[in-house]
């Protein structure tokens, strides 16, 4: 069952549903789905959380997987964990259970999508000066952009587009890549191979999940802590590296 | 390649409802449970070091009472022990004393035991002496011991020195009596011939008087006023009772 051509490369040029500018696509569709999955097991397991010493194993998924986020942010973030944690676990969550579902037949992920990926992008682009303002005020936010001088303000201003460009790219690119390549493979060599490569589809996921959960935490962590970091560790003496 | 803006902003806002909605019933849910129970075996830990210095200290408390239950029992023997020493040594002096005690009494019975026996032997041995010495005497000399007494006193009238006869004669008044004792009845022959002794070495001039005495044992006694000389067996006999106590003396020093 191939919902999405081969000849498409988005699951947006799937319609499911339009009326006037409003169009329900697939992507929009598995979206919603992957939603509802993390918000029904969610409310469906901390509906009776213990916090005795026993506890059910999915509670005890949940906590593996969310201390384990949480630590991640932590180790960037060194301070006010909480208050980035719920923007990258989500971001984390939704793009790990977009692509995990992609073995499943039919399936299509919603970050296979170039509109998803930059929706995504995008809230990250926005999210960092919000935050750095936030916590540090815009003046320290927009001092950063003439850091170490003036002249390198195009290059920031550069940067923060080109971040976000990759962000949207890297994740669409990889998943889209992926399920194309499942989809020849299946036309090409029907047994077995493709179930390999599903398996190794499951590892990239993971693996774009991750990265691009981090590289958000990495951004925000730049735009809230250079100026203290400046401040709090004078330039060192690097030691010369023989190539 | 196109980006569909409805989608786009569509996704936004899917991005952000979930946020909120996984915030709302993931994270914070989680977190608190994880928070709570941190805090529970936080508390547990805490109870239980809290129990363990408890214990320590408990432990230490009833080391200390140990020690002074020790401390004190010790002490209590020792002050037993003390006591038990004085009182042993208490004891042992009064036993000691007891034995002393009876020890003397012993001793003190001993003598007068000896004592009455000495008095008893002598009186026998005097006795037997005499009756020895008599025979002997008879059987040997073939003569009356009381003779050979009365003999012996003449003699000793005969040969005594000059001296003492002058004392002798001195202590006679005139016409005054001579007294001659003796544990028997001397015969009338003897008499006249120790009375012409007597007249004839003392004085001429006194009255011989004759007198049976128990005092004297065998022997004599010759008395005037003043003086007196006598032989008996007595003096025997003394000398016979201090060697025999001497030899009893000795005896008993050597049982204590």
């Amino acid at each position: 069952m191939e919902i999405v051509a081969i000849d498409q490369i988005s699951p947006d040029q799937v319609i499911l549903f339009a009326w006037g500018f409003v169009t329900i696509n697939a992507t929009i569709a598995y979206t919603w789905l992957i939603m509802g999955l993390l918000v029904i097991g969610s409310i469906a397991i901390t509906g009776n959380l213990s916090s005795e010493r026993t506890m059910s194993r999915w509670q005890n998924l949940l906590e593996v997987i969310v201390g384990t986020i949480r630590s991640e942010v932590g180790d960037i973030a060194k301070e006010g964990v909480d208050t980035y944690f719920p923007f990258i676990a989500t971001l984390f969550l939704f793009i790990l259970f977009s692509n995990l579902f992609t073995f499943i037949p039919g399936y299509v992920a919603p970050t296979s999508s170039l509109t998803t990926t930059s929706a995504l992008a995008v809230v990250v682009f926005f999210a960092v000066p919000i935050y750095g303002i936030s916590k540090n005020g815009i003046l320290h936010y927009l001092k950063e952009y003439i850091q170490p001088t003036f002249i390198f303000f195009p290059f920031h201003v550069m940067g923060e587009f080109s971040r976000t460009l990759a962000l949207a790219v890297r994740l669409f690119g990889n998943i889209m890549s992926h399920e194309k390549v499942i989809a020849i493979l299946l036309a090409v060599t029907p047994l077995f191979f493709p179930v390999v490569m599903q398996a190794l589809g499951l590892l990239i996921g993971l693996i774009q999940a991750y990265i691009f959960a981090i590289l958000a935490m990495v951004y925000i962590a730049s735009a809230t802590q250079t100026h203290e970091e400046t401040e709090h560790n004078p330039k060192k003496e690097t030691e010369p590296v023989k190539i | 390649m196109h980006i569909d803006w409805f989608v786009f902003f569509c996704q936004i806002v899917n991005f952000l409802l979930l946020l909120f909605l996984l915030k709302k019933f993931l994270y914070g849910r989680i977190i608190g449970a994880m928070d709570a129970r941190e805090a529970k075996i936080t508390a547990t830990f805490v109870d239980a070091d809290k129990a363990r210095e408890s214990a320590r200290e408990s432990a230490e408390q009833y080391e200390k009472r140990l020690r002074d239950l020790d401390a004190q029992v010790e002490a209590a023997m020792n002050r037993a022990r003390e006591d038990a020493e004085a009182h042993r040594k208490e004891l042992m002096d009064k036993a000691r004393e007891e034995v002393e005690m009876l020890q003397a009494l012993w001793v003190e019975t001993l003598k007068s035991e000896r004592d009455a026996f000495l008095a008893e032997l002598r009186q026998l041995a005097g006795t037997q002496i005499y009756s020895i010495t008599r025979r002997v005497l008879k059987d040997l000399a073939d003569v009356e011991l009381e003779q050979r007494i009365v003999e012996i006193l003449m003699e000793r009238i005969q040969t005594m020195d000059e001296e003492e006869r002058g004392k002798f004669r001195d202590s006679l008044t005139e016409g005054g009596t001579i007294t001659v004792q003796s544990a028997f009845d001397i015969p009338a022959e003897e008499r006249k011939k120790l009375d012409d002794v007597i007249r004839r070495y003392i004085n001429g001039d006194i009255q011989v008087v004759f007198e049976k005495s128990d005092n004297v044992m065998t022997g004599y006694e010759l008395k005037t006023d003043g003086h007196k000389i006598a032989w008996s067996i007595k003096e025997y006999l003394d000398s016979l009772e201090e060697k025999f106590y001497h030899a009893l003396h000795e005896e008993a020093q050597e049982k204590r």
